[in-house]
C-alpha cells in the first residue's frame, strides 16, 4: 500500500504529444473544417488571443468566484446541518425523504428557478453551486461523525470533557479523511454547477464563453472554455488533495493491527 | 440495574452489594454475558442505575468523572494522534499547561515501557503497546480509582502473562485502587487482593475469595499450590 511508484518522468508530456499528434491528424486526413474541429494550432491561436485580450482571465476569474462561494455556502451548511442530523437520527428520518427527493431534482431544473428569484447576478450561480455540492458533502459529514466509535465518546465523557472539546478533539479529525473526500466530489460538481447556471443566464463567466462559442461557431474559443474549465476543476482538486495530505497524518484509523 | 428492552426489561444486575478498600486490587469474573461490564460501566458513571447507588469517597457516582481512568477491552486509540497526544489526552482535555502535561505523559510512558515511542503512530503499535498506550492515558491524570474492563482479552496468552506482571508493576509504583473485569481465573487469583465472583443474570456476587498471597507476586506463582487451591475455590464458585 505504501510502495512508492514513480512514473518515468517523460511520460505525461509523450502521451500528451501522442494525443496532439492524433488530433492534428484526424484534422489533415478527416479535412474537416475548423468550425466541425479546428486544428490543435487554431486552438492555441484562439487561446493566445484571449490571453492577451484578457477575456479568458476576466471570464474564468467570474466562474472561479462563483465556483468557490458556491462550494464554502455549500459546505458550510451540509457540514452544520450534516452534524446535527447525525446526532438526531429522529431529525434524519424526518428530513431524509425530502434530501432525497431533492436530489431526484436535476440541478439544470432548479437553475431558472434561481435566476427568476436571485437575479442572474452572481448570486443565482452561487446558488446553484451550493446546491450541487450539499448532498455529497452532508452524506459524508454524517458518515463521518457516525464513524467515531461508542468507546472514544464513552471516554470523552470519562474525561469530563465540554461539547466543544468533544467536537474539536474527537469528532472533527475523525470525521476529517471522509469529509474531505466529500469535498474532492464536491469541488469538481461546483464548477459544474455554475456552468450551468451561466447557460441559463449570464453575460460574462466560461459557461458564457462557451454559448458565445457555439452561437458564433467559434468551435476554437468552445475548445479554449472547456480546456479551462478542466484547469479549474483540476486545480480544485488538486488543492483539496492537498489539504488532505496536510492534515491526515495517517489516514489510517485502525488502531487494531496485528505486531 | 436494569436494560428496557421490546419485551419488558432486561435485569442485569440485582441485589448486588461491594466496597473497595483504598489502595486495593479487586478482579470480577463471572460467566459470559452475566453483567461484568454493565457493573464496570455503573462504577465509572457512564450508566445510571434504575436502582441503588454507586459510591465513591462517600460522595454519589451521578455522571462519569475524571476521577476514574478507564481501560477499554480495545485500546480506543485516536489515529490521528501520536502517543504521546494519546496520552496526554486527559490532561489536553483538563487544560493542563502543554510543558506540565508533556512532562507527566513522558514519565506515564517510561512507566509502561514505552520509552522512545513518543511519536509513533496507534497504527505502528503493536495490541499489547497499544495497550500499555491506554493504561498510561488512564493513570495519566492522577486519577483515584482505575477500571479496567477486560484490558487484555484481546491480546495473545503470552503477550497477556506479560502485561499482568507489567499491571502489577505499575499498581505497585501508583499505589491506585483498581477494579477489573476478566474473564481469566488464573489472571483474577494472579493479580488481585480479591475476586469477586458474579452469579448468571440477573447478577449478584456468588461469592468472594479473598487472597492472601505475599506480593510481589512473580510467574512462579501460577506453580505455587496455594494459587492453585484459590483459582480451583473461584472456579467452582463460577459453577
Amino acid at each position: 500500500m505504501r510502495r512508492q511508484h514513480h512514473d518515468p518522468f517523460w511520460l505525461v508530456p509523450v502521451a500528451l504529444g501522442a494525443f496532439l499528434a492524433l488530433w492534428q491528424g484526424v484534422v489533415s486526413i478527416g479535412g474537416y473544417p475548423p468550425f466541425i474541429l479546428p486544428s490543435p494550432a487554431t486552438v492555441v491561436h484562439r487561446l493566445i488571443d484571449l490571453l492577451v485580450d484578457g477575456s479568458l482571465w476576466h471570464h474564468t476569474a467570474t466562474t472561479l468566484q462563483e465556483v468557490v462561494g458556491g462550494l464554502a455556502l455549500g459546505t458550510t451548511t451540509a457540514v452544520l446541518l450534516g452534524y446535527v442530523l447525525a446526532h438526531f437520527p429522529l431529525a434524519e428520518r424526518l428530513l431524509a425523504p425530502y434530501l432525497v427527493a431533492s436530489q431526484a431534482v436535476p440541478v439544470v431544473a432548479i437553475a431558472p428557478l434561481l435566476v427568476i428569484w436571485f437575479g442572474t447576478g452572481l448570486l443565482s450561480k452561487v446558488l446553484v453551486c451550493a446546491l450541487i455540492v450539499f448532498f455529497p458533502i452532508l452524506v459524508n459529514t454524517i458518515v463521518g461523525v457516525r464513524s467515531v466509535g461508542q468507546d472514544l465518546r464513552d471516554l470523552m465523557r470519562m474525561l469530563e470533557a465540554t461539547r466543544w472539546q468533544t467536537i474539536r478533539l474527537l469528532e472533527i479529525p475523525a470525521a476529517l479523511p471522509v469529509l474531505l473526500g466529500g469535498l474532492k466530489v464536491g469541488a469538481t460538481l461546483s464548477v459544474i454547477g455554475a456552468v450551468v447556471g451561466e447557460f441559463v443566464a449570464s453575460d460574462r463567466g466560461l459557461g458564457y464563453l462557451l454559448k458565445q462559442g457555439q452561437q458564433l461557431y467559434d468551435t476554437a474559443l468552445v475548445f479554449v472554455g472547456i480546456g479551462a474549465l478542466v484547469v479549474m476543476a483540476q486545480m480544485l482538486y488538486g488543492g483539496v488533495a492537498l489539504v488532505e495530505k496536510m492534515v491526515v497524518r495517517r489516514a489510517t484509523c485502525d488502531v487494531r493491527r496485528a505486531t | 440495574m436494569a436494560y428496557p428492552q421490546s419485551d419488558g426489561r432486561l435485569e442485569v444486575l440485582a441485589g448486588l452489594t461491594f466496597e473497595v478498600a483504598d489502595g486495593e486490587f479487586v478482579c470480577v469474573v463471572g460467566p459470559s454475558g452475566c453483567g461484568k461490564t454493565t457493573l464496570l460501566r455503573l462504577l465509572a458513571g457512564l450508566e445510571r442505575p434504575t436502582a441503588g447507588r454507586v459510591l465513591l469517597d462517600g460522595a454519589e457516582v451521578d455522571r462519569p468523572r475524571r476521577t476514574v481512568g478507564f481501560v477499554f477491552q480495545e485500546p480506543t486509540l485516536m489515529g490521528w494522534r501520536t502517543v504521546e497526544e494519546n496520552v496526554s489526552l486527559p490532561l489536553e482535555v483538563a487544560r493542563v499547561p502543554k510543558g506540565e502535561a508533556r512532562r507527566r505523559s513522558r514519565e506515564l510512558l517510561d512507566l509502561v515501557g514505552l520509552s522512545g515511542f513518543e511519536t509513533a503512530y496507534p497504527a505502528e503499535l503493536s495490541g499489547g503497546m497499544a495497550q500499555r498506550v491506554a493504561l498510561a492515558r488512564a493513570l495519566v491524570h492522577d486519577p483515584r480509582l482505575l477500571l479496567l474492563d477486560e484490558p487484555f482479552g484481546a491480546l495473545d496468552a503470552l503477550t497477556r502473562e506479560r502485561m499482568a506482571q507489567e499491571l502489577l508493576r505499575i499498581w505497585r509504583a501508583r499505589r491506585k485502587t483498581v477494579v477489573m473485569v476478566t474473564h481469566s481465573v488464573s489472571e483474577a487469583v494472579f493479580l488481585a487482593d480479591r475476586v469477586l465472583v458474579l452469579s448468571p443474570r440477573p447478577a449478584s456476587i456468588a461469592a468472594e475469595v479473598r487472597v492472601d498471597l505475599p506480593r510481589p507476586r512473580t510467574p512462579a506463582f501460577f506453580d505455587d499450590p496455594a494459587f492453585g487451591a484459590l483459582a480451583r475455590a473461584v472456579r467452582a464458585a463460577i459453577g
